[in-house]
């Protein structure tokens, strides 16, 4: 399946690829840039194996430890808000290129929503690579213009009383968002917190979920 | 319609336009499209190709590429076409290789 899709939204569910089925055209064409590129000493074979393993490393899980550590101390969550690479890097998160992370607190007042209009820039180090969707016009060109509409699409209702802030991210400065901690969990371990923390609330397109009523 | 519309607002400059409701897709990588991440970021590290080049690479295929291909068939594509510009790969050499790649499938494939 190598030809152009027709429907001009693409990113059509791909067929299944076997072993033994003809590579894409395109699936030949990263082989060819990337054998020539190694044959010339420009990239290294590891270098390339070494970043897909950094790249499956990386899940929205880093990202709710990150939320939940600021949840419970408060002077991490300082240093955070501060500065967002610096305090993941402290809390043992690397960051593979060279982005600024700015982390946006939401607040009784405030909530916040990231988007990259303009391509799919995203704090890949803390969690991972981007849906779809995040990467598709729908959202790239409606976050900014109608957040509040975008979001009852992801079934979030937001306040009127309170502000959305929607960031737009660059190839050089991403954000990730701090959403607000949930009722009632006072109680709760770190690790239970981090467990509720979804990548949509990281994005800001969702809350995080209250705990449903449990005996303890 | 005047054509200053096309100066203002390259195919990817999309925010703010009008849009369809959000399709809330997710697909895990193809291998060849994660083998085109990685190359993406190793392409970064060593700065023959960075984040805001690839970016106007993309730009640079134009309305029509941009709507067509999928997501990481635009980044390949720009890729092959800023190496060209850079002088690091010619169009004869990436022909070349990946007629080399296709016949190698040929052989072992089935």
């Amino acid at each position: 399946m190598s030809g152009p899709p027709d429907h001009p939204q693409h990113e059509h569910p791909h067929a299944p690829v076997g072993a033994d089925e003809k590579p894409s055209y395109y699936d030949m064409m990263e082989t060819a840039v990337r054998e020539l590129l190694i044959e010339r000493g420009l990239i290294g074979a590891g270098e390339i194996r070494r970043q897909i393993e950094v790249l499956d490393s990386r899940t929205p899980a880093l990202g709710a430890k990150v939320v939940a550590r600021a949840w419970v101390d408060p002077a991490f969550k300082q240093r955070l808000l501060a500065d967002g690479r610096k305090a993941c890097e402290e809390f043992g998160i690397s960051f593979y290129d060279d982005t600024e992370l700015i982390v946006l607190e939401n607040t009784e007042t405030v909530h916040n929503l990231i988007v990259c209009t303009l391509c799919s820039c995203y704090p890949r180090p803390v969690l991972g690579l981007p849906p779809d969707w995040y990467k598709l016009k729908p959202y790239r060109a409606r976050a900014v213009s109608e957040p509040r509409a975008v979001l009852a699409e992801f079934g979030t209702h937001i306040p009127n009383g309170v502000d959305i802030h929607v960031s737009d991210s660059t190839a050089m400065v991403r954000y990730l968002v701090l959403p607000k901690r949930p009722a009632n969990t006072e109680t709760y371990s770190e690790e239970t917190l981090a467990a509720m923390v979804t990548r949509d609330a990281m994005i800001g397109v969702v809350e995080v979920a209250a705990p449903t009523q449990e005996v303890t | 319609m005047g054509t200053e519309e096309l100066l203002k607002r390259l195919p990817t400059d999309m925010g703010g336009l009008p849009a369809d409701a959000i399709v809330r897709s997710e697909h895990d990588l193809l291998p060849w499209e994660k083998r085109c991440h990685a190359l993406a970021d190793v392409l970064d590290f060593h700065k023959i190709i960075n984040t805001e080049e690839k970016r106007r690479g993309v730009e640079a295929l134009g309305a029509e590429m941009v709507g067509k291909l999928s997501y990481y068939e635009r980044w390949i594509a720009a890729f092959a076409n800023i190496l060209f510009a850079k002088g690091i790969l010619s169009p004869a050499d990436l022909a070349r290789k990946m007629d080399e790649v296709e016949a190698r499938w040929s052989a072992t494939g089935s």
